[in-house]
């Protein structure tokens, strides 16, 4: 099933050379004669990967009954796999045509019906007449378990969540897409620019697990998705708000227009619906969310009920802005707290750029703007005029992929380089597997693969270190990737520079879980070892007590003895002293005496 | 060799008069003349539909072909008869044995000319030759969608002609006494259709591929007539009538 499963994922590709994708058939057993076929690769589907041309298959022995209950001398197992081995071998002198029953049929003695039965079983598992880049579902097959690995082949598989190859895990073992990660860069890192660390810390998860991507983006988009409304009587743009006509989408009146009474005689007032702003969707105040959320729980998914209840929204806004809403924490907040994602991110520069007021800085940042300057005039962008920094910062994601670089390559920066690289790295990986073409563009150059993360880590290097000689070297070095990246298409420079952010962020967010893991660690062993040093003092403190207890009752022991002699002698005195008046009073002395020890 | 257990019908284990075929499917070949109007059909009929649908077809026919009412009755006979015909092959005993016949085709339909030999193992009550007929006709990339069905009435009547001569075997071999040597032997040849060896066919030691000189024999050949060659085919077929 695992099998299955890999190889139906993938395409199959005649003469691929990678063994686990193809089904390689030694077809040395066909070509007894023949030797300049011994050996060739052929493709079967994945279903069909029972197939050996040595026995026979469970699959067959079902499907082709009559082969195997012994009715009759003109249907043997034999027979079954001489018929098969014809057929196949006949089909694979040349697979690029398509085998017929007729061809066939007419060098292999036999009923009719029996050979059509074969030769159709054989079709639909794809051993032959097998095309697979024109491969469509065959005619169900009977296996119901089959379906659903049928179902799998023709999928198109999209990975979810951090690109391949970063494994966001609890075990610090399991770790392996970052383990060469020297610590040295950590280290390093922290002490360069330890508020640029915390920076993009703050940053990141502001944007919570459960955060839209309309959310981060929204902005953006709706910049993007903002239809120009021409008025239909003034042919202007619409820019506050405009009505639309309820029978005709299409035309529309800007307010102006509609309060004035500037339409068509045969349409009426009441046919014209509002729709206010230039985002309609988007415009939802707090309290009609609140009302929304409000509604939603009490009606559940009755949408007509929701609808009645916010009364100021129509049913689909109400679903949409349901889905949009992210749940949790910030699902109340979010409103308010929405930032541009981007203005952060230069707040968060700024405050780098002002933690390391030295000279050297500076200049290096003079340098870094020359760069992107540079970098702009390359990519050919209308502006003439060199903006500003910040301004570069500021504009759209989609239009300029060089700025998008340099976001990468600012969120890289905050990880280590080499973590950068195995990010790209593994975005590079997942693009491949939804687009086959976009391999042949990586693989072009091995550099483009790892020219984001080179491209952050001597963005990096210029900043920290600040070298004069090095500043050249490193100018020249951005020029050669600028251009290489160039060669590759923006879109898909694009998402790439994307899936490494967000690879390099999670990343990012990994190490410092662990770190964090690592201070906790320490601090709990810390609090382990005070505990028992506490108990090991204890332990002196009752010992030496025993101490003193041993030796006080030694003191006691010899007083005891000193008492008992002295009472003798005293008794002794006594005896020869001759007094017998005193026995029965002394006698009772003593033992109460003895007891009192 | 060892003969695997056979469940096929030899005389000694007879199977019910049946067309080897999945469906029983009756060919019904229909060729009526009334005042000098000719109509001639072929199709096959399933055995165990009610007879009622006999009579609502023959009207439909005549109605949807605009033929004089007369025909009505006469297709319905018609069919009746060969019906009646096929049922009362039904319940008897049939002889098989282990028998692979040729079916040779050799018929026109329209303008094409379908000359072909195929293998039909009698004991194969699973064959279908309307599917037989279907994948030759995509094979050979035959349009004419009346091809398929003539096909496929080839083959049933043949299979029905060699099944009523398993029903003919089995009664004669029944009035004979029974045991009688080489009966088999003797009668394979009254049976009429030239069985296979299949020893000879099937032989372990042998190859099911068929040699190279007999290849030719067993495939399909398709011709295309032009118009006026039918026609003609046509016209001699009217002087010399079968």
């Amino acid at each position: 099933l695992i099998l299955h499963g890999k190889i139906a994922a993938l395409l199959l590709y005649r003469h691929s050379t990678n063994a686990e994708e193809v089904l390689t058939m030694d077809a040395s057993r066909l070509y007894k004669s023949s030797n300049e076929l011994a050996h060739d690769l052929y493709t079967i589907p994945s279903y069909t990967s029972w197939f050996s041309w040595q026995s026979i298959h469970e699959v067959e022995r079902l499907s082709l009954r009559e082969f195997f209950d012994c009715s009759s001398i003109t249907r043997t197992p034999r027979i079954y796999k001489e018929y098969r081995d014809y057929i196949i071998t006949s089909y694979r002198q040349d697979p690029t045509r398509r085998l017929s029953f007729s061809d066939i049929r007419k060098s292999l003695v036999g009923d009719i019906s029996v050979l059509h039965k074969v030769f159709t079983f054989l079709e639909k598992w794809g051993l032959i007449n097998f095309d697979p880049s024109n491969a469509e579902t065959p005619a169900a097959i009977h296996a119901p378990a089959e379906e659903d690995k049928e179902d799998e082949k023709w999928r198109i598989r999209v990975e979810e969540g951090t690109p391949h190859g970063v494994r966001v895990v609890a075990a610090p073992h399991s770790l392996k897409p970052l383990a060469p990660v020297p610590s040295p860069v950590i280290t390093g890192h922290r002490g360069a620019g330890k508020g640029r660390g915390g920076g993009t810390v703050d940053n990141i998860p502001k944007f919570s697990p459960m955060a839209s991507y309309l959310d981060v983006y929204g902005e953006l988009v709706g910049q993007q998705k903002e239809e120009s409304v021409v008025c239909l009587s003034c042919k202007e743009l619409c820019a506050s708000g405009h009505y639309e006509y309820s029978k005709d989408a299409s035309s529309n009146l800007c307010e102006k227009c509609f309060t004035s009474g500037n339409y068509d005689k045969n349409k009426f007032a009441d046919e014209f619906k509002p729709i206010d702003g230039a985002n309609p969707k988007v415009n939802w105040t707090e309290a009609e969310t609140l009302l929304l959320l409000e509604s939603v729980l009490k009606h559940g998914d009755d949408w007509d009920l929701v609808t009645q209840n916010v009364k100021t929204k129509s049913k689909l806004d109400c679903i949409s802005k349901l889905i949009q809403l992210p749940f949790g924490d910030l699902m109340l907040g979010s409103i308010h707290k929405k930032f541009n994602f981007l203005d952060k991110n230069r707040e968060v520069r700024g405050v780098n750029q002002a933690q390391p007021a030295i000279s050297e800085s500076r200049e290096t940042l003079g340098n870094q703007s020359h760069e992107q300057n540079q970098e702009r005039q390359q990519n050919g962008n209308a502006e003439c005029e060199t903006p500003p920094l910040k301004k570069i910062r500021r504009a759209p994601v989609s239009e300029d992929s060089s700025f998008l670089m340099k976001q990468v390559a600012h969120i890289s920066g905050a990880v280590g380089p080499h973590i950068a690289a195995s990010a790209a790295e593994a975005a590079v990986t997942a693009l491949c597997y939804e687009n086959q073409c976009s391999t042949d563009i990586f693989d072009g150059d091995d550099n483009g693969l790892v020219s984001i993360a080179d491209f952050s880590e001597t963005e990096r290097t210029s900043q920290v270190v600040g070298a004069e000689g090095e500043e050249k070297h490193v100018r020249s070095e951005t020029e050669v990737e600028a251009s290489q990246r160039n060669s590759i298409s923006l879109t898909l420079r694009t998402r790439a520079a994307t899936a490494t952010a967000i690879g390099a962020a999670a990343a990012h967010a990994k190490l410092l879980a662990n770190q964090e893991e690592r201070e906790i660690e320490y601090l709990v062993s810390t609090l382990v070892e005070a505990q028992v040093k506490k108990l090991k003092r204890k332990m002196k403190h009752v010992e030496a007590l025993n101490l003193m207890m041993e030796k006080q009752h030694g003191q006691m022991k010899d007083l005891e003895e000193s008492l008992v002699t002295e009472r003798m002698d005293i008794l002794q005195k006594i005896f020869s002293s001759g007094v017998s008046r005193w026995r029965d009073h002394a006698s009772v002395k003593s033992q109460s005496s003895t007891s009192s020890i | 060799m060892m003969k695997p257990p056979s469940t096929s019908g030899s005389p000694k284990n007879p199977v019910k008069f049946r067309l080897p075929t999945a469906e029983n499917l009756v060919p019904i070949r229909l060729d009526i003349e009334i005042d000098g109007k000719k109509f001639k059909d072929a199709f096959t009929w399933n055995a165990s539909d009610p007879d009622s649908e006999v009579f609502a077809f023959a009207r439909r026919t005549v109605k949807d072909l605009k033929l004089p009412t007369a025909f009505a009755f006469q297709i319905a006979q018609s069919i009746q008869s060969q019906l009646l015909e096929f049922r009362s092959y039904e319940g008897k005993d049939m002889h098989t044995g282990e028998k692979v016949v040729p079916i040779k085709l050799d018929l026109r339909v329209n303008q094409t000319i379908i000359k072909d030999q195929i293998l039909w193992d009698m004991n194969n009550f699973e064959g279908d030759p309307e599917e037989f007929a279907r994948t030759f006709c995509e094979d050979m990339k035959i349009e004419d969608p009346e091809v398929g069905p003539a096909i496929a009435i080839a083959i049933r009547e043949q299979l029905y002609e060699i099944a009523k001569q398993g029903v003919a075997f089995m009664r004669e071999s029944r009035t004979n006494k029974k045991g009688r040597k080489g009966m088999e032997h003797l009668s394979a040849s009254k049976v009429g259709s030239p069985a296979l060896d299949l020893g000879k066919l099937f032989d372990p030691e042998g190859s099911i591929q068929r040699k190279m000189s007999e290849r030719d024999a067993y495939g399909p050949v398709v011709d295309h007539l032009s118009k006026e060659e039918v026609d003609a085919l046509e016209a001699r077929e009217e002087r010399l009538p079968r």
